[in-house]
């Protein structure tokens, strides 16, 4: 399954700010994505309340993964909005 | 078969019930985060108690999730933009992984501290994972700790 690994850039983490901005994100991609700390299970990139559940850090890796149709352009830009600060 | 069924959130302290909509931080009052409501709580030292009854799955100083059994999740955020604070001004009451009731305390803290410090003391109670429909009868105006702040209708 194809997948990136980002380094999370936002100060707070994935808390709840970036956490709906990313949310928000996944959730209107065409293909379900997951996401999760390195070595751990990964979970529902739709689920705020999953992802608040990670409790990713600031300077974290995360893995994102996608299948289907539209994968790649749709984890290229989840890489994206993760590897930026989301608290502007 | 459908059933319909209702979580009772409950304001998690004391002060004025509030739409999400008056949150002053966009993020929280356009719903991104979930629906839900607010409270703007009394001014002094103030016991923040767990808004159902559940296992506390996230638990940082400025901020903790309840799950339901069901696995509904209700998110508590103490004051606005509080994570810059460090945790400096919560004692934590419960503990990461902790079984609560509805009303266990979690958290205590001042917000007229808070606001001394120039920040919101508002705490936004909301409804993860939720569909803005299946929050209702939300409560406007004083409010204690314990009783509805709102109600979340799903289907299960």
């Amino acid at each position: 399954m194809p997948e990136r690994i980002v380094t999370v850039a936002s100060r707070v983490g994935l808390h709840a700010r970036p956490a709906a901005v990313f949310v928000k994100a996944a959730s209107a991609a065409a293909v379900p994505v997951t996401i999760a700390k390195q070595g751990k299970d990964p979970v529902s990139a739709r689920s705020i309340l999953a992802v608040l559940g990670l409790d990713v850090r600031q300077g974290d890796q995360v893995v994102i993964a996608a299948d289907g149709a539209g994968a790649e352009h749709t984890l290229d830009e989840l890489a994206a909005l993760l590897s930026a600060d989301l608290e502007g | 078969m459908d059933t319909t069924t209702v979580l009772f959130v409950g304001a998690p302290l004391a002060g004025i019930a509030i739409a999400l909509a008056d949150v002053p931080d966009p993020v929280f009052a356009q719903a991104m985060v979930g629906p839900g409501a607010a409270v703007d709580p009394e001014r002094g030292p103030l016991t923040v108690v767990s808004p159902i009854a559940g296992t506390l799955v996230k638990l940082k100083p400025h901020a903790f999730v309840v799950a339901g059994t069901d696995g509904r999740g209700v998110l508590v955020h103490l004051g606005i933009d509080t994570v810059n604070l460090d945790g400096a001004g919560f004692d934590l009451l419960a503990a990461e992984g902790a079984r609560l009731s509805a009303g266990t305390p979690v958290v205590r803290w001042n917000p007229a501290e808070i606001e001394a410090r120039g920040l919101s003391p508002v705490c936004p109670v909301i409804a993860l994972d939720a569909t803005a429909v299946a929050v209702c009868s939300v409560a406007a105006g004083a409010i204690e700790p314990g009783r509805t702040l709102f109600q979340w209708v799903a289907r299960a």
